[in-house]
């Protein structure tokens, strides 16, 4: 065939870029359903957690970190980390992150490096995008540095928020 | 991922639709000064949030935008002439000035006062920079005039051009804040284009191609940072602020000017990309000029006596795929503007948000919408003024920078981060 043929038809150019032609797009579920780990690393952050976690949301967990600021990552081990579900059930790392693809890990205080250590290493190990959730709301600039610190080793997105409304907006955004 | 009703909410700007309330709530960029040459010159059509106006400047070098339509029945004033103080309409010598007064009706006595009750609707048409600005809110909404910095340098530091895009105008902007694609689409032009090569941070750009990102809320928008590793404990940031509604600017590389985007709406299925380039402290040289004429850099080239694009979708963007295998284009698309324009208008004329799956490296999009939706419903339910609007928000600068691996951006690059007359700016 001769490469030089030009498309004849509308649908076959960039012409087709019009509304009636969107209109023809195939529409069928592109997407399976996602597996996202949302972590509280602080009580303040478990509050704004709660709020939420009764929307309609496809495949996320949410979990608390429980005394996450006493946590040493050097001498916590995948499963000595202290989680619970949103109903106090307790919970154990490695079970909850299995078959995740996005870790989230949200903290309104610099109180929970340990326990963003431990999960963060250990989507690490397993190839999972983590993404740093730092609540500035009502606070000084060296408290959010303080937040933003605690999580900026670890994540590879990083957001740093003004209210707690970006967090369902960033989990619907994400499907999760 | 955005719902139908939300996607609808901040892609349609038409009268009297929340989003299109609060951008007249701005000064948006309508005309380049260039299009308004001289006192008396031809007038212009413009469409601009879904209103057809047209836009002519005076005997007395006062400029005017209104409804393009005569009052009395609906010529277009296009084909008016422009003399002696006002726009006259050529089919039976209705005349308006610049602020939309009927001045005369030559049918009627004058002492009937009859073209006292006609008045075409108009907006202020300011100059500030090589732009006309418009404000196309209430009077007693109206803010400062325009502050952004590559406006307010000498003339001779700054460069602005527009081109049309056939799309709507929140992909098109989106496309502004993805710093992400920056290493695909555009890897190509880094070491050509006259107007990026060369510079060390090009470097660091080339060789991570995974860089990492931060996304920090401000009083008036974001700053994006995306983050490179570059020497031994150094990394590498390029910081891009986005400022409410629609305002981006890039980061600069080596001593190269630094550019950005405005982008307009002009219907819900087309926009304004308007493109500046400036040097907040030197002149920029006549081979720069030059090559922001010639369409290198973030402009383009023309069809002649137009602004619409030389490449657009009546020619598939001249896609050259020998060019494409060669390495030389990403996409095949030449131009750092047309490769962004070319798919954003292949998403076609508003992006179905409905359908797209995100991740979390789009979280700069991800929170651009939550902040135009947060400001547009409280704009809508409370009446509160959207930000973006003060001058304060407006004097930033975007910012590439080596720091330290253990520094944070946004404290680091504080004073960078602000635009000031004469200030040497922060580039790699």
């Amino acid at each position: 065939m001769d490469t030089d043929v030009r498309p004849t038809l509308l649908s076959s150019c960039a012409l087709a870029a019009t509304a009636e032609e969107a209109g023809f797009r195939v529409d069928y579920p592109n997407s399976a359903t996602r597996s996202s780990r949302i972590f509280a690393l602080d009580p303040a952050a478990a509050e704004i957690m709660y709020q939420i976690v009764e929307d309609p949301w496809k495949g996320a967990h949410f979990l608390t970190v429980r005394d996450g600021n006493t946590v040493d990552p050097e001498k916590t081990g995948i499963d000595d980390l202290a989680l619970s579900h949103p109903n106090g059930v307790a919970a154990t790392l490695s079970k909850e992150i299995e078959g995740a693809d996005v870790v989230v890990l949200i903290a309104t205080t610099g109180d929970g490096v340990g326990s963003a250590e431990v999960i963060a290493r250990e989507a690490y190990h397993r190839k999972i995008m983590t993404v740093g959730l730092a609540m500035s709301e009502s606070k000084e600039q060296h408290e959010t540095d303080a937040v933003v610190n605690s999580l900026r080793r670890f994540a590879s997105v990083l957001v740093v928020a003004r209210d707690a409304s970006f967090v369902p907006a960033m989990l619907t955004a994400l499907r999760a | 991922m955005l719902r139908k009703e939300v996607n609808e909410l901040l892609t349609q700007t038409n009268a009297e639709t929340p989003m299109g309330e609060m951008f007249r709530q701005y000064w948006i960029p309508a005309l380049l000064s260039s299009e308004l040459p001289e006192d008396d010159c031809a007038p212009v059509r413009v469409k601009l949030l879904g209103e057809r106006l047209i836009a002519f400047r005076d005997s007395k070098g006062r400029y005017g935008l209104m409804d393009e339509f005569c009052a009395h029945r609906g010529v277009s004033l296009w084909f008016g002439r422009n003399e002696e103080g006002g726009l006259r309409c050529p089919y039976h010598g209705w005349k308006y000035d610049v602020n939309g007064n009927c001045i005369e009706v030559p049918s009627e006595a004058e002492e009937s006062g009859f073209c006292e009750r006609i008045k075409l609707q108009a907006y202020p048409l300011v100059k500030v920079g090589d732009v006309l600005w418009t404000f196309m809110g209430p009077k007693e909404n109206r803010p400062p005039l325009p502050e952004w910095e590559f406006a307010t340098v000498p003339s001779d530091q700054t460069f602005t051009s527009k081109r049309w895009q056939e799309c709507n105008w929140l992909q098109a902007m989106e496309g502004g804040i993805d710093s992400s694609h920056v290493s695909f689409l555009h890897s190509g032009g880094l070491q050509s284009d006259p107007l990026f090569k060369g510079a060390k941070g090009n470097e660091y750009n080339l060789a991570d191609k995974k860089p990492v990102f931060e996304v920090t809320e401000t009083e008036g928008g974001l700053f994006i940072g995306a983050r490179r590793n570059a020497e031994a404990g150094k990394h590498y940031w390029r910081i891009t602020p986005w400022i409410m509604p629609s305002f981006t600017m890039v980061p600069p590389r080596g001593d190269h000017p630094q550019h950005g985007h405005f982008w307009i709406p002009i219907d819900d299925e087309n926009c304004w990309a308007w493109s500046y380039d400036y040097h907040p402290t030197r002149a920029l040289t006549e081979e720069e000029v030059q090559a922001m004429k010639d369409g290198h850099g973030i402009h383009n080239e023309y069809v002649p006596g137009t602004f619409r694009p030389l490449q657009n979708k009546d020619n598939d963007y001249m896609m050259d795929r020998d060019a494409q295998r060669r390495g030389e284009t990403y996409s095949g698309i030449k131009g750092i503007a047309m490769q962004d324009a070319s798919l954003q208008e292949s998403m076609g004329p508003i992006c179905d948000r409905t359908k797209e799956n995100l991740v979390s490296t789009d979280n700069g999009i991800i929170m651009a919408r939550h902040r135009l939706r947060k400001a547009v419903t409280a704009f809508r339910d409370k009446g509160t003024m959207p930000p973006g609007r003060e001058p304060a928000h407006q004097k930033v600068r975007s910012v590439a920078v080596v720091l330290d691996a253990e520094q944070n951006y946004v404290e680091a690059c504080q004073d960078a981060l602000t635009s000031e007359k004469g200030k040497e700016r922060t580039s790699v």
